[in-house]
């Protein structure tokens, strides 16, 4: 959590979407700012890229506020994938309160999937977070390309951890608003046991999702 | 800087915080876009924080906004973060309101331009800082790892030195004991040849001992008949007879071959032991003055059981200056190649042994008719523990030890094949040779 200052009632919180290069983060921020509805957040804010590759990260600010009148703020950024971006993702990572892993569901991408969660993993244990604590679910994009693992090798694979998996086509918009809302969910969780949302601020799991996820239209 | 316990600086740079437009604008920007406005018709217009409190001015003196004044607010991250307000007793008109707009979005702007080089700006020290340190940290590791490798490079070489000097010492000792065997075999040889004659000689005085007795008997007789006082016809008759029954002619007959064959016995044992004492050169400490063409017939005489049968030994000997060497090692040297071609064939064997002096060298040639050393042997077999015999049939010590003695000597060994076939092993020795070659 960025933020937490109960006496002017707002809180800050932050998402992570980590993955390994090239895997559809920026264009997952890039749908949820298309499909969303403009009331309910900012402006996506994208630091310097370089060939279509972030460098820094990208943020795209949500706003909702609890019947309690708290005022909820949810950055949602990204980091960059490649390797030598580590201090980057390590920074972005720091007091995160949930994390959406894009795997690219191509074949010749499984042992980059493999490796950018093996530095998540890392990272986490670095920035002090315990990674069955945190909010987590993992996404497999680019569902539209071929040669792409099976559902039930994904389903098998994922199974025994209890992250929700959910499949996706950032490019075609699909999966993209429900990735966002099954970390919302896992967030609020978490964030209920801690600060009593349903109790002191009246806000349910349900409308806490259903705030972040306001379709535009 | 913050540190975890060991000393790495924790990540303390964190993406998101939190920023009011105090920290994105600069105060002279700020002042200069509001005294701008104000020029353009916006008199006493300033910015305030979302509670209402002035942050920055055009100047102007008018009064304090009111919360019923025109305000616009300017959005950070898509909230507002302050407003631009146009307080009261200001002109007031479509175009104040159209400026009045214009003026947040160019903050707004501003401030959206300005947090995207500062988070730019430090994302890139952190990551830079963070590089550094990493690199001072790997630094470090190297540093230590590279020490590490240092110390274990000097103990490796103390280590090496120990057990080469193991080696060196296990080495001496199976030379040592290659000396010792050779020199064993050929004990074994010397013994069965002094056996031979000492067999006879032992023989031929049990004989003569038995004669002697005869001897003794018959002085007797003589003696007693001498002592009674006459020698009449009777006594002659006893003492021919007895001596007849002795068989004293006969007898007296062969005690003169055996005495001389007992003494043949007896001096070829001498000279076998007398060439041994020569081969060995046992009483001379160090060096001492040798003809080598006496040498090697030293040698010899000390092989010739070894000799196979219808071997066929020339001997081209040229004189040779005497020269100050060790002769037991050089009779073992010779020894070595010389049984080396006695092992060469068993028939028809012919070994020629040439002797020579070549410039300031003695030249000494041992060519044999035997199956020769192939050409990509021929540096190979003065190696130690190399051998083409089979395993446990020689240890490969052999010409090792002949390298040896002829190496401490100054000289050196090599192996030639003999026109016709056979192995033709080559010493060339220095006549004389510097103080820094001792023989070891």
């Amino acid at each position: 959590m960025i933020e937490y200052d109960s006496e002017e009632q707002r809180m800050v919180l932050k998402f992570v979407y980590y993955g390994p290069a090239l895997s559809g983060k920026t264009t997952n921020l890039l749908r949820l700012h298309d499909l969303l509805a403009k009331e309910g957040r900012g402006d996506l804010m994208v630091l310097d890229t370089k060939d279509d590759r972030t460098i820094f990260f990208d943020l795209l600010p949500f706003f909702l506020v609890a019947p309690s009148g708290l005022k909820i703020k949810v950055k949602v950024y990204t980091v960059p994938g490649q390797v030598q971006h580590d201090a980057t993702r390590k920074a972005v990572l720091q007091r995160t309160d949930g994390v959406a892993f894009i795997a690219d569901s191509r074949r010749s991408e499984a042992k980059n999937n493999a490796e950018s969660f093996g530095n998540l993993e890392r990272n986490l244990a670095i920035v002090g977070i315990a990674i069955d604590k945190l909010p987590l679910v993992i996404q497999y994009n680019k569902r539209d390309l071929p040669d792409i693992l099976p559902e039930e090798e994904i389903r098998r694979a994922w199974g025994p951890t209890g992250f929700p998996v959910i499949l996706s086509s950032a490019l075609e918009g699909w999966g993209v608003v429900e990735t966002f809302r099954a970390l919302a969910e896992r967030a609020y969780d978490a964030l209920d046991r801690r600060h009593d949302f349903a109790g002191t601020h009246g806000l349910t799991r349900e409308s806490f999702a259903e705030r972040l996820v306001r379709r535009s239209g | 800087m913050p540190t975890d316990s060991e000393g790495r600086r924790r990540i303390v740079y964190c993406v998101g915080e939190e920023r009011t437009l105090r920290d994105v604008l600069p105060e002279s920007e700020a002042g200069a876009l509001l005294a701008a406005a104000s020029r353009a018709g916006l008199r006493g217009v300033r910015v305030v924080d979302p509670g209402g409190k002035t942050l920055w001015g055009s100047g102007d003196d008018v009064p304090p906004p009111g919360e019923g004044d025109p305000r616009r607010p300017i959005l950070l991250e898509g909230e507002p973060a302050g407003s631009v307000v146009l307080p009261a007793g200001a002109a007031r008109g479509e175009t104040q309101d159209a400026l009045l707009a214009l003026l947040a979005d160019t903050f707004a702007a501003m401030a959206h331009n300005n947090l995207k080089r500062m988070l730019t700006t430090e994302t890139h020290t952190e990551v830079v800082n963070r590089s550094y340190e990493e690199l001072l940290e790997t630094n470090r590791s190297l540093s230590a790892s590279e020490q590490r490798y240092r110390e274990l490079a000097g103990t490796l070489e103390i280590k090496v030195r120990e057990r080469t000097e193991e080696l060196s010492r296990a080495m001496a000792q199976l030379v040592q004991q290659e000396k010792m065997a050779s020199v064993g075999q050929l004990a074994a040889g010397v013994a069965h040849e002094i056996n031979n004659p000492l067999a006879f000689v032992t023989s031929n005085l049990q004989t003569l001992k038995k004669y002697t007795e005869r001897f003794l008997d018959i002085i007797a007789r003589y003696q007693q008949v001498f002592e009674r006082g006459g020698v009449v016809q009777q006594d002659r008759d006893d003492l021919r007879k007895h001596r007849e029954s002795l068989r004293l002619d006969a007898i007296s007959a062969d005690a003169g071959d055996l005495l001389r064959q007992t003494l043949e016995g007896t001096e070829r044992v001498r000279k076998i032991v007398a060439d041994l004492k020569g081969f060995s050169h046992i009483d001379e400490e160090g060096e001492a003055p040798a003809d080598l063409n006496r040498e090697i017939d030293r040698t010899l005489s000390v092989m010739t059981h070894e000799i196979p049968a219808g071997a066929a030994i020339v001997r081209e000997f040229s004189p040779l200056p005497v020269i100050p060497c060790r002769p037991g090692a050089f009779n073992q040297l010779f020894l070595g190649l010389l049984r080396n071609a006695f092992q060469a064939r068993q028939e028809e064997l012919r070994l020629t042994i040439r002797t020579g002096v070549s410039g300031d060298r003695i030249r000494i040639a041992f060519a044999d008719n035997g199956p020769g050393v192939p050409a990509d042997l021929r540096t190979r077999i003065f190696e130690p523990f190399f051998s083409t015999r089979d395993v446990g049939k020689g240890k490969g010590l052999g010409l090792t030890v002949a390298y040896d003695i002829v190496t401490a000597h100054g000289g050196t060994i090599d192996v030639e094949e003999t026109p016709g076939g056979g192995a033709t092993f080559v010493l060339q020795l220095p006549i004389q040779r510097g103080h820094h070659d001792q023989i070891r």
